[in-house]
């Protein structure tokens, strides 16, 4: 039973974190069409926020509005410079974006070195959950997650920026044709999806380690978890990280961290052989 | 003395390099209706989208309240006067009818409609339905309502009776009639010549991407039908 | 004028100078970089002719590296060191092709999931390659590696890297000038027409990157013996993307590209990385603004300057003499049945229940209106689009679920309603792509033979569309209408029994338009293929049909002579519009 509370509790967690990685890249690849390549990069610009911040000898809370801020930043930046003049062009935006996630790792690893950085502990401890003990910061982190997907589901369904978006990716032409500014409302959504990166970032630094590099094993999962759940939906996205995330934890626990990365992507490369389009297809 | 909302001097363009229309020329005039027909596939719809924004042009002059557009983007256009309703993909199937109404604006209300509503009722009803449920003659009265609605002092109608029942193509014709009265103009692109007759004061006549005739006669549908029939 | 030959020898006379003139460090150095050239060069085949990136291209190299590595440890005669380079080039290769047919072969423009998946392997190899210790030593690599036979790894191994890569630039060479070259490029160009003119591009494409595969493996076999250690890093991403890097640097469209950015990056690296810590930071600047504004990279920019100058770089294929004429076969008698055809996207009914039956040769016109249902029932006759019920049958083959490129096997071609052609080949090479249609086989794609091949009608295309016989201009400088006639002329060169010809007078000028009307007519007369047009214009409709189908929401309205078509009511009625 406690074996099985665990085992619970870990895909749920691992679930969890997985579709907040993934959020951001279903966001701009779903919505925009850009497979950002440096999708990952944000994510680690998130954790090296947490670095710096305690460096500074400031509260873990104040890497939230740093990394959002240079997220911003930068995205707004890779967005003006390089994404924009490639929206219809997809193999280009891979190529593109992906020597700016080079230019981005490189850059971290110029002004941090390759060393791995250690962040403190926030919340140690654990807390007694269904007869388990379980890490508190887990929990909360599982907790965060459900608020911030509830938010921001609730913003794309029910505000007029959400509205707009959702109106600019079914039409763009009478999108434009009714005033809407398609070109403002896409940097926007792009921002908006490398932040949530970013601040996956944040939340995720206390458990990982951080180090320039770690941009590309967050990519790759975020792009399993869309092969296998699809674009557009919500349920796509939680379902696909929960298959990703489930199959890999499983055949990690079974034999090792390398069979159960190569179980992953064989599920991945069959999804596309099988069922290109996702569990969850919406046209 | 009429005041010029739009004139279009030798316009062309098309996709890319492939060019559909050429040299077109026409204006509109505030009270004014100038509509376009011709047969299928003959530029319509391109001519249309050349001077709402939705193409850039190859060669030719777009003005519009005395200035000229060709190079304003056409979500800008909106913010101008100029209110469009295609003839494809004309609601976001995937938002409420109350959605399709409301999202341009900042306010959320549905004041701005409710004269719309009374010729109209059936939108009324329809208003927390998904657009795409609609049928293609509903989808054209959701379109066109958004258009006139929109506080515009030129409204471009492509195909608005399409698949739209009868009674209520009159009904259009009455609404397109009483904001005429109020100044605005219209550029209408349409097959059905009943409905012309009744709204037009200029028309022009498109073949293989040309203007073939022209007339500010307003008895012009035995002239057009000889003309177009197969 | 400098000759093209002679440039190459002259290059080729200077690297293998290069361990005299400078010292032997330098050309170790340089043997290196042209090993990752050469990778580089597997890259460009993929790349820069097919149009998709492989991002995990180490992967293949490492493999080699290491079958190799583990064969040199154990002191081997000439004959087992022979096998290895061979076993790394095949394994690697034979990997490469599996994973190409996988992820190529469902969907046709996957190259997106293409590019990340083959990252995905790089990830993995360097995961394996860290795990497997017996295998590949570990993290700590594969050491003990010693050289080839009596060849010292500092010295005169240098020469076999230059064979290998005189090897790999001519082997690719050759191959990029055979029709399975031309037709990779042609994927690149356009892959939706290509499968129309029945060739299976995912094939094409699988056997290229497996080449690409192969070419990595050979230079990794070469690598161990001149490192004397593998790392896990040799398949690792890093490396990967370097790869890469120095590939879209130094020109991603030939195969000299990828030597030049890897030997001028590896040198200025070598130089710079310990003064200038932002060195790499640069690269990938460089590497971004390449993608963005200058995809030639410095061999695109070179080339240019070459030209400039009057130097001519390229070679042009010279005009085969003796010529093999094709016969064509005898067209049988046409029989296409729609049958209760429905066609629904979303809540929008397309087709509804559209049921006809074309069993006369000659020229048949479909008209109605738009939204009509037209070119929807050409896509779901040829396979683009999936009806949801109903039947298609051409000869009493049904139609259902089969793959564009297998409907020219059938006899059927199809021409897009916008001119769809290869814009960066030459209108020779767009016509050998339509000669060869249905004919190259595994024989004769890797030989030069289908460039001789010959049809009769393709002279009278030329006399009636006489730009054509103009062939090494490319086909992207045409103009609108030329463009429609390059097309039209290589759906009826495929010699397909049934021929769809979706507006083929769209975007012509009046002119065009009647040179355009009186070659489909005398093809019509001349050949036994049956035509189906969609058309808008009722003069072409009048001048050309000899049976007319007219569609109104979704449905057949009603069928007949010109004659019947005018005279009746309900046609009437939909083409005045709504006048009640």
């Amino acid at each position: 039973m406690e074996v099985f509370v665990t085992f619970l509790l870990n895909l749920i967690y691992i679930s969890a974190t997985l579709a907040l990685i993934a959020l951001g890249l279903a966001m701009v690849f779903g919505l925009l069409g850009v497979m950002n390549m440096a999708h990952g990069e944000f994510v680690m610009l998130g954790a090296y926020s947490v670095y710096v911040v305690q460096l500074a000898g400031q509260h873990f809370l104040w890497a939230i509005p740093v990394a959002i801020v240079i997220c911003v930043m930068v995205g707004w930046l890779m967005e003006w410079l390089v994404v924009r003049h490639l929206y219809s062009r997809p193999f280009d935006t891979l190529l593109a974006t992906w020597g700016v996630a080079i230019l981005i790792r490189k850059g971290v690893e110029v002004i941090f070195t390759r060393d791995y950085k250690s962040v403190n502990q926030v919340m140690p401890g654990t807390i007694d959950l269904l007869g388990v003990s379980y890490p508190a910061y887990r929990l909360l982190l599982v907790a965060l997650i459900i608020v911030l997907f509830v938010a921001l589901f609730t913003w794309y369904q029910k505000s007029k920026a959400g509205l707009k978006i959702r109106a600019m990716v079914q039409g763009p032409e009478l999108a434009a044709a009714v005033g809407i500014d398609t070109a403002r409302l896409s940097r926007l959504t792009f921002i908006i999806g490398v932040s949530t990166a970013g601040l996956a970032g944040v939340l995720l630094a206390p458990l990982v380690r951080v180090e320039p590099y770690i941009g590309l094993d967050y990519l790759m999962s975020s792009f399993f978890i869309l092969i296998v759940g699809g674009l557009g939906t919500l349920e796509g996205l939680l379902i696909g990280s929960t298959v990703i995330g489930g199959t890999d934890a499983i055949v990690s626990t079974v034999f090792d961290k390398t069979a159960g990365y190569m179980s992953v992507l064989l599920i991945s490369i069959l999804f596309l052989w099988l069922r290109p389009d996702g569990i969850f297809y919406r046209r | 003395m009429d005041r010029t909302i739009l004139e279009v001097q030798n316009l062309s363009g098309g996709y890319g390099d492939l060019i559909i229309v050429r040299n077109i020329s026409l204006s509109v005039y505030n009270g004014n209706t100038v509509s376009i027909t011709g047969r299928n596939g003959v530029g319509k719809t391109t001519l249309m989208r050349l001077i709402s924004g939705s193409l850039p042009l190859t060669s030719g002059k777009v003005n519009f309240l005395g200035n000229s557009i060709a190079e304003v983007p056409e979500h800008k256009r909106f913010n101008l006067g100029m209110s469009y309703a295609p003839q494809e993909r004309i609601v976001f199937d995937n938002l409420s009818v109350k959605d399709n109404l409301t999202l341009h604006y900042l306010e959320t209300d549905l004041d701005r409609y409710s004269n719309l509503f009374e010729n109209f009722p059936r939108l009324r009803e329809r208003l927390g339905q998904r657009a795409g449920t609609l049928s293609g003659g509903e989808k054209k009265l959701l379109s066109f309502t958004r258009a006139i609605a929109e506080p515009s002092n030129l409204v471009l109608l492509d195909e608005p009776t399409e698949g739209v029942q009868s009674d209520n193509i009159e009904l259009m014709a009455q609404v397109i009639c009483s904001q005429k009265s109020q100044g605005r103009g219209f550029l209408v692109v349409d097959q059905n010549l009943t409905f012309l007759e009744s709204i037009t004061d200029t028309i022009h006549l498109l073949d293989h991407g040309e203007q073939v005739y022209k007339t500010d006669n307003k008895r012009f549908r035995g002239e057009i039908e000889t003309r177009i029939s197969i | 004028m400098v000759s093209s030959i002679g440039v190459k020898a002259l290059l080729l006379a200077a690297l293998v100078a290069v361990p005299f003139i400078t010292s032997s460090y330098t050309a170790y150095q340089l043997g290196l970089y042209i090993l990752f050239g050469i990778v580089g060069q597997g890259i460009v085949l993929c790349w820069g002719k097919g149009g998709f990136l492989p991002m995990g291209q180490a992967l293949f190299f490492g493999i080699g590296a290491y079958i190799s590595g583990t064969v040199l440890k154990s002191d081997p005669s000439w004959g087992v060191v022979l096998l290895a380079v061979l076993l790394s080039v095949l394994v690697p290769g034979m990997i490469a092709g599996i994973i190409g047919v996988l992820v190529f072969g469902r969907k046709i423009g996957s190259g997106l999931y293409f590019s990340l998946i083959t990252l995905a392997l790089s990830l993995l190899g360097y995961q394996l390659a860290n795990s497997q210790v017996w295998l590949t030593g570990g993290f700590n690599g594969m050491t003990g590696i010693k050289g080839l036979p009596g060849i010292d790894s500092f010295g005169s191994l240098y020469f076999f890297i230059i064979g290998a890569l005189v090897f790999s630039t001519c082997f690719l060479a050759y191959l990029i000038r055979t029709p399975f070259g031309q037709n990779l490029e042609a994927v690149r160009e356009n892959e939706e027409r290509l499968q129309f003119l029945g060739v299976n591009t995912s094939r094409i494409k699988a056997a290229a990157f497996a080449i690409s595969g192969g070419v990595a493996g050979l230079a990794g076999a070469f690598f161990a013996p001149h490192q004397g250690i593998v790392t896990p890093q040799v398949v690792g991403f890093i490396l990967s993307a370097e790869l890469v890097i120095w590939t879209g640097v130094g020109g991603r469209f030939g195969l000299a590209g990828p030597v030049i950015g890897a030997v001028l990056i590896g040198f200025l690296a070598s130089g710079l990385r310990d003064y200038f810590s932002f060195w790499e930071v640069v690269v990938a600047l460089v590497f971004v603004i390449i993608v963005l504004r200058l995809p030639g990279g410095i061999a695109g920019l070179a080339a240019a300057y070459a030209k400039k100058i009057g130097m001519s770089l390229d070679t042009f294929r010279s005009s085969p003499r003796d010529e093999q004429i094709l016969s064509s076969p005898t067209n049988s008698q046409p029989r296409l049945e729609f049958k209760n055809v429905s066609l629904q996207i979303g809540p929008v009914v397309i087709l509804d229940d559209l049921s006809f039956e074309i069993v006369d040769r000659g020229i048949h016109c479909l008209i109605g209106p738009n939204g009509a249902g037209k070119t929807s029932a050409l896509n779901v006759l040829t396979g683009k689009l999936a009806h949801n019920s109903g039947k298609i049958t051409w000869c009493g083959q049904p139609l259902e679920g089969m793959q564009p490129f297998r409907m020219s096997g059938l006899g059927i071609g199809r021409k897009l309603q916008v001119p769809s052609i290869f814009p960066e080949l030459t209108i020779r090479q767009n016509i050998d792509i339509a000669l060869w249609v249905n004919r190259l086989k595994f024989g004769n794609v890797l030989s030069m033979r289908p460039y001789r091949w010959h049809k009769a009608l393709k002279d009278r295309l030329e006399r009636a569309f006489p730009f054509l016989i103009d062939a090494e201009v490319l086909a992207g400088k045409l103009s609108v209408g030329q463009r429609q006639m390059l097309d039209f002329s290589m759906t009826v060169l495929a010699a397909p029994d049934l021929i769809l010809l979706d507006e083929p007078c769209a975007g012509l000028s009046k002119a065009e338009t009647e040179t355009m009307i009186s070659a489909i007519a005398d093809l019509a007369k001349s050949s036994k293929a049956t035509f189906i047009i969609v058309e808008h214009d009722m003069q072409v409709v009048e001048l050309l049909s000899d049976h007319v189908l007219v569609m109104h929401q979704g449905r057949l309205l009603a069928q007949g002579s010109l004659e019947q078509i005018r005279a009746n009511p309900e046609v009437r009625r939909v083409y005045a519009g709504g006048s009640k």
